[in-house]
């Protein structure tokens, strides 16, 4: 479901950088829990999934199974949920989480206002009962949709490093 | 840890941790390090222990490695259909046989040294046969054998102890609630993703209790989901039909509780199962186990001693039939295997939705389980200092209904109109104490 590959064609520079920018302010928005700001980002018909790995034989290849697969009603309910200090307990105190992507590519898509953004992500989070922290990596691949002049996010799957995992995954990457 | 050095729980002379009378039970049942030892030894290494479902391990040569206890070991399916349990070691130098979770393999070659063995542990060759003494005895060298296998109704259990009794007569009148849930229709159930696993700070029990029958927790650890639930928002004083809902504990082991809905829900805001399937389920189920099912909100339940289940017969938005498992890493630290189950006759489409829906409540980052948590761990932390272990845990809500079981409770073992006592729970801690007492 996620392909993890060079681009072989090169976007113009500015849609690139439209598209850097747009994961810098989307990630910022996640850091600072400014959920509403987020959600304000998603497209109606946006599919978030996010995806954990099994460790098989290396000439098996990659295989990945869904820990969270939702719909826009699931995944607004998932984020009201972590963002409302009286639903959670989770997120209360909430995980102080920061988000660091890079190995940006951008793909241009059939649809003439959408474009693919694929980025490693990293996400640093440390809550009451993991005082060191720990570290989530994955890979992601973004459908963005111009609407209005501005992008919005109408796809996520995020695949990530882990086999086992640890605790509650109760952040959005 | 407050544990006195003569005071081992297999030594005989060791004091109470579970006191039924009062409904207490000592802080160590739930972070020892000797109780923890205790129970590797004299419960998992001598009680029936879930493994994998059949659907997992499909064709021959298929494996799955799971822990037995605190070993890790190879469940495969052989060429001719059998399924074997392996101890996940290499005869020679020790070296697992399998580091990945799942595969498929004609026969098992150690890595290290090129040990080779047949799929139910036999030794083939060890790649140097010439330069062994000419008198080796090759079976005495199969892998270590799991020596107990069974499988019900697709469900495989192990243990260790082969002088357990059969699996059957171990779920004994269980099987009439297990069967409502995971054996309905003639091809059964089937496993549809390969399991969510996850490690969390607290100790495996604190999971098998809740699943088992923990009421009291829904309204204020899940806040959050109960709030945000449409129909529950839209429907003020939706009715759980309380007189309905039980707690049943059967031969003080395995157990459940079995929530109701008000009659008059309309069905259809809800999803349900599949109407497709509800004649099969009728014709493979009893009546009584049918009437379980009917207008079934939740049935959440756990078998001796750490395979639970859940199933929201009806949700807006997950429903699902979780099979879970909390395995014991140490007195302080479980490993969850989190499972969707579906009938093998639903159609593709209600399977994807399940495979989607079932893991947003439960799961690695289920919205209900998220929650459960972060306060099992913070039990588990509020527990750490030797001065809390002077003050037992409460399940003293157990004590006023305890002796007053429904009389003519249409199902097997002891049921009680209460969802909200913890005596399921008691029950299970008393058995429990039983079973690390019996093999000093």
């Amino acid at each position: 479901m996620i392909h993890e590959h060079d681009s072989l064609e090169l976007v113009p520079d500015s849609i690139y950088l439209s598209a850097l920018r747009f994961l810098s302010k989307e990630g910022s928005l996640l850091d600072r829990r400014d959920y509403r700001g987020w959600l304000a980002l998603l497209t109606d018909d946006i599919h978030y999934r996010v995806s954990a790995q099994i460790n098989q034989d290396a000439a098996a290849g990659t295989k990945d199974y869904a820990i969270i697969d939702e719909d826009e009603g699931n995944l607004r309910a998932r984020v009201e949920q972590i963002a409302t200090p009286k639903l959670t307990h989770a997120e209360n105190p909430p995980s102080l989480a920061r988000r660091f992507f890079s190995s940006v590519n951008v793909e241009e898509t059939e649809q003439s206002n959408e474009i693919i953004a694929y980025s490693n992500i990293m996400v640093f989070r440390s809550k009451p009962e993991i005082i060191d922290g720990g570290l989530y990596a994955g890979f992601r691949e973004d459908l963005l949709r111009k609407v209005d002049g501005q992008w919005r996010l109408a796809r996520r799957f995020v695949r990530l490093d882990h086999s086992t995992l640890y605790g509650c995954v109760s952040i959005i990457f | 840890m407050n544990v006195h050095a003569n005071e081992s729980l297999t030594s005989g002379t060791h004091r109470q941790l579970v006191d039924v009378e009062r409904g207490i039970v000592e802080r160590e049942a739930f972070v020892s390090d000797q109780v923890f030892a205790d129970e590797i030894k004299n419960i998992f290494q001598k009680k029936w222990i879930y493994l994998a479902h059949e659907s997992e391990i499909p064709e021959a040569g298929n494996y799955v490695t799971r822990l037995l206890g605190d070993a890790s070991v190879i469940i495969v399916r052989s060429a001719k259909g059998q399924f074997h349990g392996i101890l996940n070691s290499c005869r020679h130098r020790g070296t697992e046989l399998c580091r990945a979770d799942a595969g498929r393999l004609k026969r098992f070659v150690c890595p290290y040294h090129g040990w080779s063995y047949e799929h139910d542990g036999k030794l083939i060759s060890t790649a140097f046969d010439t330069h062994m003494p000419p008198d080796m005895d090759f079976s005495a060298w199969t892998l270590i054998r799991v020596p107990r296998l069974e499988s019900y109704k697709g469900l495989i259990f192990g243990c260790w102890d082969k002088s357990v009794e059969d699996l059957a007569e171990y779920l004994g009148d269980f099987r009439f609630y297990l069967d409502a849930f995971a054996a309905r229709t003639p091809e059964g159930m089937e496993v549809l993703a390969p399991p969510h696993r996850w490690r969390a700070k607290t100790n495996w029990k604190v999971g098998a209790l809740n699943f088992l029958g923990d009421g009291q927790h829904l309204q204020f650890t899940h806040a959050g989901p109960l709030a945000l639930d449409p129909v529950r928002a839209a429907k003020k004083g939706l009715a759980i039909r309380a007189a309905q809902s039980v707690q049943v504990i059967v031969d003080g082991r395995h157990g459940c509780n079995l929530n109701y809905l008000a009659p008059d829900l309309p069905a259809v805001e809800y999803e349900t199962r599949p109407t497709e399937l509800l004649p099969v389920y009728a014709q493979m189920l009893s009546p009584l186990q049918n009437r379980l099912l009917n207008d079934l909100r939740v049935g959440v339940g756990t078998i001796f001693p750490n395979l639970s289940f859940i199933e929201s017969q009806v949700a807006t938005r997950a429903k699902a039939l979780i099979l879970r498992q909390w395995q014991p890493i140490s007195a302080t630290e479980m490993e969850v295997l989190s499972w969707i189950l579906a009938e093998r006759e639903s159609s593709a489409d209600y399977k994807a939705q399940l495979v989607a829906k079932g893991i947003h409540n439960f799961g690695v980052a289920g919205v209900f389980e998220q929650d459960d948590m972060v306060l099992w761990q913070s039990g588990t932390s509020g527990s750490r200092s030797p001065i809390s272990h002077s003050y037992p845990f409460s399940f003293m809500s157990a004590l006023p209904f305890r002796e007053h079981p429904l009389v003519d409770f249409y199902g097997p073992g002891r049921a009680y109109s209460q969802t909200l006592t913890e005596i399921s729970q008691l029950e299970f801690m008393n058995t429990w104490q039983e079973q690390l007492r019996m093999h000093a």
